[in-house]
This record gives structure tokens, C-alpha cells and sequence, in this order.
């Protein structure tokens, strides 16, 4: 193990945990300019990729300039700092077609950073958007305990490579009572399914009685199907005040499709959980931190936002310029807890860049494929 | 624009079309058709087509001024790029061409007027085409094949899509008032219930043009008594055969390649995903990639790739960011792209499996050591190919196109004219007239 990066996954977590999040000062430009130099002296696939574009740490002098690796070469490149034998996780990009899977290496240090990034700003949103401090004052236990979990995923066990699954579990052991469950399943095809009876289970669940809030976490997909079987039961279920659900990730193939909007009126409706206890989260295995949607009191417009140590850029498919406040691009992000892999990632998703966050176009809302030459996006 | 109202996609945007309209629409060109179409004889048809032809080719002409002044706002292509893909397809128009199509399709030119040789053919009273929403030509063809054989035309254009049809649709009725009056052109997006079904009861024949899930969307949906006649997604690529990669001959064949890629920007099932280049030939492989990636940034200069969406503009910049990444890593991958635009892209790689381009302008160079490669290469497209264009000696060229064609692939061109199929060209291999029509065979 790499001694100068496992010193500053140690000094990352120490920031992440006391940073006062969302806050705080966080010395953002000076944790990535020093992560770029070790990644780029340990990690020769990412140093190749930024020495063919001349931008190296002796060029590099702010952090926007770092160079990014497209989440589609985690599927050709083995894009880490870990030797193999070193390597005790792999992520795998979600989606049971591709015959190459991304490819995110993790061993126990790296996932401790994971574990930090996605605990610290998870708590934040279930804390309902208040800063942790303010949550301290009026004694955190009462907001971060003893929730009843549900989840809309397959358990780790079933899901070992799933990054998303890895947060899910790692949520439900910080805040969830023990019969917290994972109510999915992998089916023949190696697709995620629900077991609808364990999950309706789960969601009228005895502890409903002594009014113990539901929090119910799972992807837009596996809700649309949890949705269409309540729907075609006709229940309707009432989860306790104070219940809270967050939805992440696209469709990919793997339900109908949802507008948004549509998708929180049937959870409003059929779980009885008002449209301000739902929350979106942006992730992705290539990445080490999650973004949530918060709406700005301001203006009341709803971005998506990541934590202190991920910073987020808009880029222009054309020119490969940052966009300016309000025009859509290609989201990149800059994420310090990709300690071991690769910091600065260019995703294949739009967004519309609003002030230091961005709103995601759902791939669904993307143009059809128009006419009758074939396209793969 | 000022054109007079003769079809439903003339009236302003606002105007909210119903199914009645659409009904009372197909009524009236019924009527039309009996009074005014159905009597009229093949040849004084085709005079017609050649006479639209020959205006649309006049740099005067009205409808071609509209069609270049309005064109790329309205379709996303530049000047140039539709300039180029009218005229091709306008020339094609000739009474030479269309008895051989005649010919080939009915095996004579009277068989539509009567009964010759023991036959004549009949076609539907009512066509009906959903037409696709990437580039005008298949829609303009749609309507030409449909007067040639004299049935009244309903044509349901994609949102955004009814610029060009519309506009050939005035120059016929320029041309032929009472044969415009055969014909409506309207637009709405797809899947539209209410004004479809009201539409497909009165079809006697569907054709649609587009992606794989609209042809099947519509045909479960069309009444019984209602042909259909569907043109779904295909893809194209070229070879070129060693021989002609020769010094002398070198720069000919790039240009044809970047004719294949600059025309209709790419976007059309005939335009090429990648060429197949095979190796140790007089000039490289890789040589050949970037002559091509010289020509495309020069033609960008005179036929500038249009504006495309912001997802096709991603789409390009994903695959971009991919190949730059991985030329840094393997000298067989290569990378040539246009600076600060997306305009053009030229990847070479070694490997032969054929990869989908997010097209306009953004094409593969794969060096093979022989055909069977390719073929192999392709395996996973085999019955979605439509064209293969070739660059081979003539001495060559027959049996390679034999190959292909037993492979699979519908259409073989010479290299450069992937997008400009003639008059006779069977669209996806089936015959370009004979599934829209019926025969009446007489015995005496």
C-alpha cells in the first residue's frame, strides 16, 4: 500500500468528519492539487492518459485543470492505485447487459473513505437538510436513530460488486434496527427484482404501530416496480409520520419509464410519504460520493449538490469548456474520496449547471433516437 | 414561408388537429383520387415527376430558394449538405429511370394502365406513411412511388420533420393542382391515438419508415384490411480492398469516403458507421484514417456539418473522451477530431468488431488483414446492414459484392455513393413498388 495515499485517505477523513458539512471550510483546491500528484505517481494508467495531454502536476496549477477519465474507460483500464493483490472490492457499474462492467477497486482503506464521504452527507439529508452542527445541538441520536429501514435492493450478499448496495448497507448498520431488511432479490438473468411479499412486509412492518418512521431506499426503477404492484393490489399504504424516501439512479432498460414528478405522486400516493420527505441521490460506481437534490431557499430552485470534498463542472460536449450558470453540458466531478482510483471523472450524463450544482436531464427525457439509422448512446 | 393552406401542415402551429379532420382529410382525397389521379396515364405521371425535377434543379426556383433559406433551421443541415442531397436526389428523376423502375418492378411500363402480358397492377386507394424524422429523401421518395402508381397519399410527418415533404408536396401541386390534391401532409408527434386510429381505418396501405419499436407500435395497431409495408432501422459501413490503396489512387478514395460521411451529415441508414480498410496496401492503413480525417476538417470549411442536439453533441464528446484516453494507452488506437466542435471525428482502431458511431460525422477506420475478418466483424449486425460501399478494381469488386450480398448486406455501391441510391433501389431488399401494389391476373 502506498504510504503518501494512505496518509492523505487518513487526512481526508479527518476533513470529512470535521468539516462542518455543508458550512464548512473545506481547503478543496489544496486536497486536489496534492491528490492529483499522487495519482498521477501511482497510478500509471491515469498517468499515461495525462501525459499524452501534457497536463501533468508540474502544468496542472488549479484544480479544474486535472485531468478526467471517462466512467466508460473503467470498463477498458484497470484505473487504480492498488496492486492486485491489494485489491479486496470491485465495484461493477449497475445494468446486467453490458458485457463489460466498470471496474472501481477498493481495498479496506479506500472503502473506509467511501464509507466516510457517503455517511457524513447522507446524514446531513436525513437530518432534513439541516447542518450537522445544528442537528449536534438538538441531540443528533433523536434525528439519526432508530429508523426502520426498507430497501429496494438486493442484499450485499447477493449484490457483493454493487457500490450502491454497499451504501445502502452501510446505512442501514448506522441507523437502522435490526430487522432492517433488504427486500430485493438477483433474479436467473442476474437482473434486480423485488420480492413483493417480503417488501410489503417490510413496509407494514408491527414497529409501524409504535409509530417508528419508515425510511425506504431503493432506485427509481425498483420503485416503479414496487409502485405498479401496490397499484395493481390497489394498496395503499400509510408509513408512519416522519418517513422519508430516497430514490437514486435512472431506468436503464429496467422498468418503464418515469418522469419524476409522476414517480413522487405515486409515492405520496401509495406510501403515504408527503413529496418533501422524498430525496434524490446521484451516484454511480465510479465514484466515491453521492450528490443529493436540495432545493435552494432562495430561489427554489431544486440542483443536485455534492459534499465539501466533490466538486462538480459542467462541461460543453462542443468546445470542452466549462458552461456558463444555466446552459447544459456534461457533468464532471471532482471527488476527493476516489482516493486509490481516479479523482476527477467525466460522466456520459447531462445536466444544467445552477450555480455550484447542476440539474440532471433524465436520460428518459433525452431526444428519442430519431429515423432509421441505428444508434447506441 | 407564404404558402397557400393546401395541407394540414401548413396551418399555424397553433392550430390543434382532431381526428375528425384527419378522417374528413382522407375522404376528400379519396374523392380526389377518383376524379383526378386514378384516370391519368403512367407516362403523363412520370412527365409530371420529371417536370417537378427538373424546376427543383433550377437555382430560380422557388421552392428550392425556401427549401435552402429556410432548410437548415428547419432541418439541421447546412446549405451545402442539402443542397448536395436535393440535387442528387432530383437527378435522379428522369423518364429513363423511371420506365427501368417500371420495368423492374411490374415487368413493363403500361401494366399500371392496363392489362399487359396476361396482368396489370392496382394500388391501394389510400397510402398512408409515417414517415421518419432524420433526413427528407425516403419521405420525398415515399410520395413519388405513391403517385406513380396513382393511390391518394396521407403522409403523418415527425414533429419537426414536415419542412421538406411539405415542400415538394407544393411544387407537385405547382406543378399538377389536381394531383395535389391527392396528397396531405400533416404533423404530430407519434403515437398519437386519437388522430392515428381515425388514420389507419381509412388505409388501405401503411408504410413506416423509422426505429424498430415505431414499426412495431404501428402495425399493432393497424386495422385488418390495411397492408403494411415497414422500413426499420439499418446500418451501412465500406471496404476498402488494398488494391486501390495506391498512391495515385489514394486521394480519390478518401474523398468518396468523406462523400459517404459529409452526405446528410452522416444521419441516414445508408451513411457508413466505419470503413473496413484492409492492410499492407501500398498506403497504410492508418495513413488512410488520416487523409480522411483531412478531408473531413476541409470539407467542414465548404459543407459544414449542421447543428446537431446537445445529446448527439454528448454523445460525441463520450466517445471522444473514451478513444483519446485509450490512444494514450495503445498505439493501435488513434484519434483525429475536430477542435472546439464536435464537427467531425475520425477513430482508427484495430478490432474488427463493428461498433455503432453516434453518427453525424464520427466515423471508425478498422484496418482488417481480409474480408473474412470483416465478416466476422459484422456478425453481430448480420439482416441490419443495408448498404456496403466498396472501393476495389473492377476485377474485384463483383465477387467481393458476392460475399457481402450472401452475407446479408441489401444494397452494394462503389464507394461515394452510399446516399445516393438510383431510382430502382429496393429499399432493405424488398421491392421498391411491388409491396404497396396487387395484381390482377387475366386469362383469356
Amino acid at each position: 500500500m502506498n504510504k503518501e495515499l494512505s496518509s492523505f485517505a487518513a487526512r481526508l477523513r479527518e476533513g470529512i468528519s470535521n468539516c462542518q458539512f455543508p458550512i464548512g471550510n473545506f481547503p478543496f483546491g489544496d486536497f486536489a492539487l496534492e491528490l492529483f500528484a499522487l495519482q498521477f505517481e501511482n497510478n500509471s494508467a491515469y498517468r499515461k492518459i495525462c501525459t499524452a495531454r501534457n497536463l501533468t502536476p508540474d502544468t496542472v496549477k488549479d484544480w479544474p485543470q486535472i485531468p478526467a477519465v471517462p466512467t466508460s474507460l473503467f470498463k477498458e483500464l484497470e484505473l487504480t492505485s492498488l496492486a492486485p493483490a491489494e485489491r479486496t472490492t470491485v465495484f461493477h457499474s449497475s445494468g446486467t447487459t453490458e458485457q463489460k462492467p466498470s471496474r472501481h477497486f477498493h481495498c479496506t482503506e479506500s472503502l473506509a473513505v467511501y464509507e466516510a464521504s457517503l455517511w457524513e452527507n447522507f446524514k446531513f439529508q436525513i437530518s432534513n437538510f439541516k447542518p450537522i452542527a445544528a442537528v449536534a445541538d438538538t441531540g443528533e441520536q433523536s434525528v439519526i436513530g432508530n429508523w426502520q429501514l426498507a430497501i429496494l435492493t438486493p442484499s450485499p450478499e447477493q449484490a457483493p460488486n454493487s457500490s450502491l448496495v454497499h451504501m445502502f448497507e452501510i446505512i442501514r448498520q448506522k441507523l437502522g434496527q435490526p430487522d432492517s431488511t433488504f427486500v430485493g432479490w438477483v433474479d436467473a438473468e442476474g437482473a434486480w427484482t423485488l420480492d413483493f411479499d417480503v417488501a410489503l412486509a417490510a413496509l407494514t412492518n408491527p414497529h409501524s404501530a409504535f409509530r417508528t418512521p419508515q425510511l425506504v431506499l431503493g432506485t427509481a426503477f425498483s420503485f416503479v416496480h414496487l409502485l405498479d404492484f401496490l397499484a395493481e393490489k390497489n394498496l395503499r399504504l400509510q408509513l408512519p409520520a416522519g418517513s422519508r424516501v430516497m430514490e437514486t439512479g435512472g431506468y436503464k432498460n429496467r422498468s418503464r419509464t418515469m418522469p419524476k414528478t409522476e414517480l413522487h405522486t405515486l409515492v405520496e400516493k401509495f406510501l403515504g410519504v408527503p413529496r418533501e420527505n422524498i430525496f434524490c441521490e446521484y451516484g454511480m460506481s465510479e465514484l466515491s460520493s453521492q450528490a443529493y437534490e436540495v432545493r435552494n431557499a432562495e430561489c427554489g430552485m431544486r440542483s443536485f449538490q455534492f459534499p465539501l470534498w466533490a466538486r462538480v463542472r459542467i462541461i460543453s460536449p462542443e468546445t470542452g469548456r466549462e458552461v456558463a450558470d444555466g446552459e447544459t453540458g456534461l457533468i464532471r466531478i471532482f471527488d476527493l474520496a476516489n482516493v486509490f482510483s481516479v479523482a476527477a471523472i467525466q460522466t456520459d450524463d447531462l445536466g444544467v449547471r445552477r450555480r455550484d450544482g447542476f440539474e440532471l436531464i433524465a436520460r428518459a427525457q433525452l431526444a428519442e433516437p430519431r429515423g432509421c439509422s441505428l444508434m447506441t448512446a | 414561408m407564404n404558402l397557400p393552406n393546401y395541407f394540414l401542415a401548413d396551418l399555424p402551429p397553433e392550430a390543434e388537429l382532431t381526428s375528425v379532420m384527419v378522417s374528413s382529410a382522407c375522404d376528400t382525397l379519396k374523392r380526389n383520387r377518383e376524379k383526378y389521379l386514378r384516370p391519368r396515364a403512367t407516362d403523363d405521371i412520370v412527365k409530371i415527376l420529371c417536370e417537378v425535377a427538373v424546376e427543383w434543379l433550377k437555382p430560380e426556383n422557388r421552392f428550392r430558394k425556401l427549401a435552402l433559406e429556410f432548410g437548415p433551421l428547419q432541418t439541421g443541415f447546412s446549405r451545402p449538405v442539402l443542397e448536395k442531397g436535393l440535387d442528387d436526389f432530383f437527378r435522379r428523376f428522369t423518364p429513363e429511370n423511371f420506365d427501368a423502375l417500371l420495368k423492374q418492378e411490374f415487368g413493363s411500363t403500361q401494366r399500371l394502365d392496363g392489362f399487359a402480358d396476361g396482368a396489370l397492377v392496382r394500388a391501394p386507394k389510400l397510402l398512408v406513411h409515417i414517415a421518419a424524422g432524420n433526413l427528407p429523401n425516403p419521405a420525398l421518395m415515399s410520395l413519388t412511388l405513391g403517385l406513380l402508381t396513382r393511390s391518394a397519399q396521407f403522409m403523418k410527418c415527425a414533429s419537426g420533420a414536415s419542412f421538406l415533404p411539405r415542400l415538394f408536396a407544393h411544387s407537385v401541386y405547382e406543378a399538377d393542382p389536381k394531383l395535389g390534391t391527392c396528397l396531405e401532409l400533416a404533423e404530430w408527434g407519434g403515437g398519437n391515438a386519437d388522430l392515428e386510429t381515425a388514420l389507419f381505418a381509412e388505409a388501405d396501405c401503411v408504410t413506416v419508415t423509422g426505429a424498430d419499436q415505431t414499426l412495431a407500435a404501428v402495425q399493432s395497431r393497424l386495422p385488418a384490411k390495411a397492408r403494411f409495408v415497414g422500413h426499420g432501422q439499418r446500418v451501412s459501413f465500406g471496404f476498402v480492398a488494398r488494391e486501390v490503396l495506391r498512391e495515385e489512387t489514394i486521394a480519390e478514395n478518401v474523398s468518396r469516403a468523406a462523400d459517404d460521411v459529409v452526405a446528410w451529415d452522416q444521419n441516414g441508414c445508408l451513411s457508413p458507421h466505419c470503413f473496413y480498410v484492409e492492410e499492407r496496401g501500398e498506403v497504410e492503413s492508418d495513413k488512410f484514417a488520416s487523409l480522411l480525417a483531412l478531408e473531413l476538417m476541409k470539407r467542414e470549411t465548404v459543407e459544414p456539418r449542421g447543428e446537431i442536439t446537445i445529446e448527439e453533441s454528448a454523445a460525441i464528446a463520450s466517445r471522444r473522451s473514451l478513444y483519446e484516453s485509450l490512444a494514450a494507452h495503445r498505439g493501435d488506437v488513434k484519434l483525429w477530431a475536430s477542435r472546439n466542435s464536435t464537427a467531425w471525428t475520425v477513430v482508427f482502431e484495430h478490432e474488427a468488431r463493428f461498433h455503432f458511431s453516434p453518427l453525424n460525422r464520427f466515423v471508425f477506420v478498422k484496418p482488417v488483414a481480409e474480408l473474412k475478418d470483416v465478416l466476422k466483424g459484422v456478425d453481430e449486425i448480420t439482416g441490419k446492414v443495408s448498404t456496403v460501399g466498396i472501393a476495389a478494381p473492377p476485377e474485384t469488386f463483383s465477387e467481393l459484392a458476392k460475399q457481402f450480398a450472401h452475407w446479408g448486406a441489401t444494397r452494394i455501391c462503389p464507394l461515394g455513393r452510399m446516399q445516393n441510391p438510383p431510382l430502382t433501389w429496393r429499399h432493405d431488399g424488398r421491392p421498391a413498388l411491388g409491396d404497396l401494389i396487387e395484381w390482377t391476373d387475366i386469362e383469356l
